[in-house]
């Protein structure tokens, strides 16, 4: 009897510690949700949390300098011309829930080709000079995407996020205001829609994290004029894309990251009034993309090169990235 | 004789390096922990690096030559004609403090550039023919740049509020100042006298001849902030020989090149920076600085007969930040944006260079 009693005894005294072991064990740190939108590149989920709304804004510039010829090698343009491509990304990114992703993105173009050449006439014994003056500047075509995490990242050592992506062609897609076949405002928009899905895939082991990305893209047929002479519009359908990257991502300190990504992109060849045209080849290029990401609270600054390496009918530049993201 | 001289200045460093850090540590008082001086904040480092510290370097410049100043120091916008271009500069460098008072460098670069001239087409039209021939011409400098070996030496006290350092250092030319054999070629041939000629000249990046180089440097703390002044003058040991390629039109198809040798001397090149900087926090540094560049002297030989080289000046203004990311790595960024100048070009630019650091002997 006297056994059952200190028995009874000890099992209620483990039982006591044990109620209050509990509360005393759990001491991980609480994560605020202010702590949970200052997560870096590496460290936040694939696709925002329910309920998070990110604004963000990218510049990228490019200069006309190189290409690589229809043969694979990197020439400069030889003819005197400057060209510039300037495009301002603006997006908004929101978490319907903590797996799925819509995210809206605007453009604001400016592209500017300029050249003169001179020409001298032995016939007359006159010199004239040819000025080219085109610019491109307005809001470019809009672009709609959604991301689902299908395999969740909490659950899989993979995560793999679906993509689905429209593009919708609101840029101008036609030369306009035409002076002369030398001075005219130049396109900002593609003139199609587009419907890309794809696969992304990344894991996380700290500090690090690995990205992988495939992605198809299906042009949808359009009309538009290619050359400021056109009479009149033409149909045409830019050939399909294939997309793919894969990157590693590398935390310098708390709030540094290092990117780097290394990219392919084909695009089969396209189709004028049902004929294929040297106006749209099929191209393809391989490129490096290294840059740094930093996160300062909720605010992410970036900036990064894309430096083509290899690649076929397609501009061998690099592109300069800036880009800033704020999450609410 | 080249060996036995090049000897001591071999054995020189390899006993600095290894004995140095102990000697540097045994005179200077102040900060010894490695952390604590790798993490230094610019406000309060001095102007060479530590007695046994390390510094590796590799810096990206992409500059954008829209514009030029002319002889009158006007600005002539190159975009407007099409002959704008753009440069890729990549420089490594690499120092060691032998004491904390004394540092040796070595730098060298690499460049790749393409320069367009205005094209021009001659037509001759009669009533039977036409002849219409199409000329562009371009210029790409590639390459290595020359090996810059310096020493400087600061003051032997412990940096508080004003530091002062003399440099000294030699280019040598690693890289030729040679020109390749031009690549010219005709493209676009129609009908038999109608065709575009493309004229392409290939340059290295090199000075040819050894260049002395020697400088001087001060800085004045005052709690976060910063004043810095510097003063390079360069100028070549001796003339230098180049070659050169003229080129005939054969058949209208192909080109005939014949090499000729000439003599030119650099100009002389004068530098003054001075840039303030502000510490923000310990980690983050941004300044401004001000640099001005004047080349005089010189001469290159055309047909036998010496031309002066054009006297050049540029005056930059260049915002920058030095971020320290780790204990061993920093970045630094700055965009330049010429204000004035006279014979030369005027391009906007933006230098990102990542710099590690270590202390190899120290534990």
């Amino acid at each position: 009897m006297k056994e059952i009693e200190i028995i009874r005894k000890i099992i209620l005294f483990v039982s006591g510690i044990s109620a209050t072991a509990v509360s005393f064990s759990q001491t991980e740190k609480q994560l605020m949700p202010s702590d949970l939108k200052q997560q870096t590149i590496v460290t936040e989920p694939v696709t925002l949390r329910k309920g998070f709304l990110r604004v963000g804004s990218m510049l990228n510039y490019r200069v006309a300098d190189k290409y690589f010829s229809d043969d694979g090698v990197k020439k400069y343009y030889l003819s005197n011309a400057w060209g510039t491509r300037t495009s301002f990304n603006f997006t908004l990114q929101y978490g319907l829930s903590d797996r799925f992703e819509i995210e809206f993105r605007g453009e604001y173009m400016d592209t500017r080709l300029e050249s003169e050449k001179t020409e001298f006439v032995a016939a007359t014994n006159t010199t004239r000079s040819i000025v080219t003056k085109q610019k491109g500047s307005g809001i470019g075509d809009t672009y709609l995407r959604l991301r689902y995490q299908l395999l969740p990242e909490n659950r899989y050592l993979v995560s793999l996020t679906g993509t689905l992506q429209a593009a919708i062609p609101t840029g101008e897609k036609n030369p306009t205001d035409i002076y002369s076949a030398e001075r005219y405002d130049l396109p900002v928009g593609q003139g199609n829609f587009a419907l890309s899905g794809g696969f992304y895939g990344r894991t996380v082991f700290y500090p690090y994290s690995f990205t992988a990305s495939v992605n198809y893209i299906r042009n949808f047929e359009g009309s538009k004029k290619f050359s400021a002479a056109d009479a009149s519009e033409v149909n045409f359908r830019m050939g399909d894309v294939i997309e793919a990257y894969a990157g590693v991502n590398l935390h310098l300190n708390d709030w540094i990251v290092f990117s780097n990504e290394i990219s392919y992109n084909h695009k089969g060849k396209g189709t004028i009034n049902g004929n294929t045209s040297s106006l749209l080849p099929e191209s393809w290029t391989l490129s490096y993309e290294p840059g740094l990401v930093f996160q300062v609270k909720r605010f992410r600054l970036g900036e990064s090169v894309n430096i083509p390496l290899k690649g076929i009918s397609i501009p061998a530049d690099p592109l300069y990235i800036m880009m800033i993201q704020y999450i609410f | 004789m080249w060996n036995k001289n090049l000897l001591p200045l071999v054995m020189l460093p390899l006993y600095f390096c290894t004995v140095g850090p102990e000697v540097a540590s045994a005179q200077e008082p102040g900060p010894r922990d490695k952390y604590t001086m790798l993490t230094m904040p610019y406000n309060k480092r001095p102007l060479t690096l530590y007695g046994g510290q390390f510094m590796a370097s590799a810096g990206y410049k992409f500059a954008i030559r829209a514009q030029t100043f002319n002889k009158e120091g006007d600005k002539v916008y190159l975009k407007n004609a099409g002959t704008g271009s753009v440069f890729h500069y990549y420089v490594i460098n690499a120092k060691y403090g032998l004491t904390g008072f004394l540092e040796l460098g070595a730098e060298t670069s690499l460049i790749r550039h393409g320069m367009r001239s205005q094209s021009v087409t001659y037509t001759t039209a009669s009533l039977t023919s036409a002849e219409r021939v199409t000329v562009n011409e371009f210029k790409e400098v590639k390459g290595m740049g020359d090996l810059l070996l310096t020493a400087t030496a600061r003051l032997p006290l412990e940096f508080k509020w004003f530091d002062f350092s003399l440099t000294g250092g030699l280019y040598l030319p690693t890289a030729k100042n040679e020109q390749d054999k031009p690549s010219h070629s005709v493209t676009d041939i129609s009908t038999s006298n109608t065709y575009t000629v493309n004229y392409r000249y290939n340059y290295r990046y090199g000075f040819g001849v050894p260049v002395w180089l020697t400088g001087a440097g001060a800085k004045f703390s005052l709690g976060k902030y910063s004043l810095q002044a510097g003063l390079v003058y360069t100028t070549p040991r001796e003339e230098g020989t180049g070659t050169r390629w003229d080129q005939t039109l054969v058949n209208s198809r192909t080109f005939d090149y014949q090499e000729k040798e000439y003599k030119y001397l650099l100009s002389d090149s004068w530098s003054g920076t001075l840039s303030f900087h502000y510490q923000a926090t310990g980690w983050f540094d941004v300044s401004l600085n001000g640099s001005y560049n004047k080349t005089t002297g010189g001469w290159t030989d055309y047909w036998g007969n010496k031309y002066s080289n054009p006297e050049t000046r540029i005056f930059i203004i260049e915002p920058s930040f030095e971020l320290q990311i780790t204990p061993t790595l920093k970045v630094c960024q700055s965009a330049g944006f010429p204000v004035s100048g006279k014979n030369c070009d005027a391009p906007f630019f933006l230098f990102t260079t990542l710099r590690f650091s270590q202390f190899p002997f120290l534990r």
